[in-house]
């Protein structure tokens, strides 16, 4: 298993940081990528951040109310090793099919 | 003994390397909060802080000239480019600063920069996220070039390429970054030198080369090739500049027969410097010409298309049976 956390992301217009409105999960919950994560609230509006990742939620790292700045852990989830990655699928391991046979030489 | 993936064993390379060297800096795009997109340097950061662990703006050209600066005054910068397509826009730090730096100050300055570059396709990515470029950048003089092919061999040849005081690209095989290996990397075992190959099969009929990827792709054409009764050696090349031509050399002119696999287009990949090299030191003992299997003349496809551009079991099955079948005119 591996962990992976996200931080903060920049929710544009120049903010710098947010505040915990509501967390839609709890440490523990499995989780699905894009379902509700969190509720935000910036200075500019209240945002719904999907998740990221699926996963398991193994720690919160803002209590909700609280205040934290872009790039600060805010959620770490607990994954299979063979989804941690953002790009790409894992390769699948399986028996290679063939059709081809080898003939050595005579001599 | 613990199962360690290739993720994880350079995960460890690095924070070893961290722990061994208070100059080893660590920087790339999403490799201090998030661990990199691999996760191979996860946890790097909440150990070592972030002075020595930290993320950069997404400007490849910036990461690679802070290295060279770095360098300059006495760090060991470890740097990532996240992907292989993306390290272009940095290749005139690379190719005009990084590696002639040492030349240039007539030997006063040296460059020990490691660049970590996930690399080869397998994962069926997007466009810019599987490309092999070990022949653009084993072309140019004064840069090292290695590729590991199992967690171990990632562990010890990353551990070495920061050791070393020249420049070195780092090709990581991200298809087999989630392959796992029975490996201790505090267990004393027999590491060979820097710019050595290895012979990962014994066999007598022809052997594969290959590097990074394609040498899990070659150990399975030999265990095929087995059934068949044909013995296929499996050589990996490891450093792919400087290339290993005694230990080339000499695993051909036992089997006597050679094919290069890489998954970089045919025309002016590196399958074309070995095939040169072969024939100038095993010309006498060849008994067909060297036969290459390499991804197509064409930009590498991204998605499942990867599948059809890859050397596969049987393309690399077909190159042996046509050395085999050889006969001079």
């Amino acid at each position: 298993m591996a962990e992976v956390t996200f931080p903060l992301p920049d929710l544009g217009e120049g903010l710098i940081s947010a505040r915990v409105l509501e967390w839609l999960v709890a440490e523990g919950d499995w989780v699905e990528r894009n379902a509700p994560l969190v509720e935000l609230e910036t200075t500019k509006s209240a945002v719904e951040i999907p998740s990221p990742q699926s996963g398991r939620v193994a720690r919160l790292h803002v209590a909700e109310d609280a205040e934290l700045e872009v790039g600060e852990s805010l959620v770490t989830f607990t994954v299979s090793d063979d989804q941690a990655g953002i790009v790409g699928a894992v390769p699948e391991e399986r028996k290679p099919q063939r059709r081809v046979r080898l003939t050595l030489p005579e001599d | 003994m613990p199962e360690l993936s290739l993720q994880k064993a350079l995960n460890l390379a690095l924070q070893h390397a961290c722990e061994d060297d208070d100059r080893v800096l660590i920087f790339g795009e999403d490799v201090g909060t998030l661990g990199g997109v691999f996760r191979v340097t996860d946890g790097l950061r909440a150990k070592f802080g972030e002075d020595r662990v930290f993320d950069t703006p997404l400007a490849e050209s910036a990461i690679m000239g802070m290295a060279v600066g770095l360098a300059m005054h006495g760090w060991r910068p470890v740097p990532e480019i996240q992907f292989d397509g993306f390290s272009y826009p940095a290749v005139d730090q690379i190719v005009n600063q990084m590696a002639r730096m040492h030349y240039r100050s007539r030997g006063v300055l040296n460059m020990p920069i490691t660049l970590r570059l996930p690399s080869f396709g397998g994962i069926r990515a997007p466009e810019h996220h599987s490309e092999s470029l070990e022949a653009l950048f084993a072309h140019v003089p004064g840069l090292k070039v290695v590729s590991p092919s199992t967690p171990s061999e990632g562990y010890h040849l990353l551990r070495q390429a920061i050791a070393d005081p020249d420049p070195v690209i780092f090709l990581e095989p991200k298809p087999r970054y989630w392959q796992r290996e029975s490996f201790d990397p505090t267990e004393p075992v027999e590491v060979l030198p820097p710019g050595t190959s290895r012979v990962v099969r014994e066999g007598k009929h022809a052997t594969l080369v290959a590097w990074g990827a394609m040498v899990a792709r070659c150990k399975q054409v030999a265990e095929l090739a087995a059934e068949d009764g044909v013995e296929l050696e499996v050589l990996d090349l490891r450093w792919l500049k400087p290339i290993d031509t005694d230990g080339l050399a000499a695993s051909v002119a036992k089997t006597r027969r050679a094919v290069v696999v890489h998954e970089a287009p045919l025309t002016a990949g590196l399958g074309g410097e070995v095939s040169a090299l072969v024939t100038e030191r095993c010309f006498g003992d060849l008994r067909a010409p060297v036969q290459r299997v390499t991804g197509y003349d064409v930009p590498v496809p991204s998605g499942e298309l990867e599948d059809q551009y890859l050397p596969s079991v049987d393309r690399i099955l077909t190159a042996v049976q046509t050395t085999l079948e050889y006969r001079r005119g």
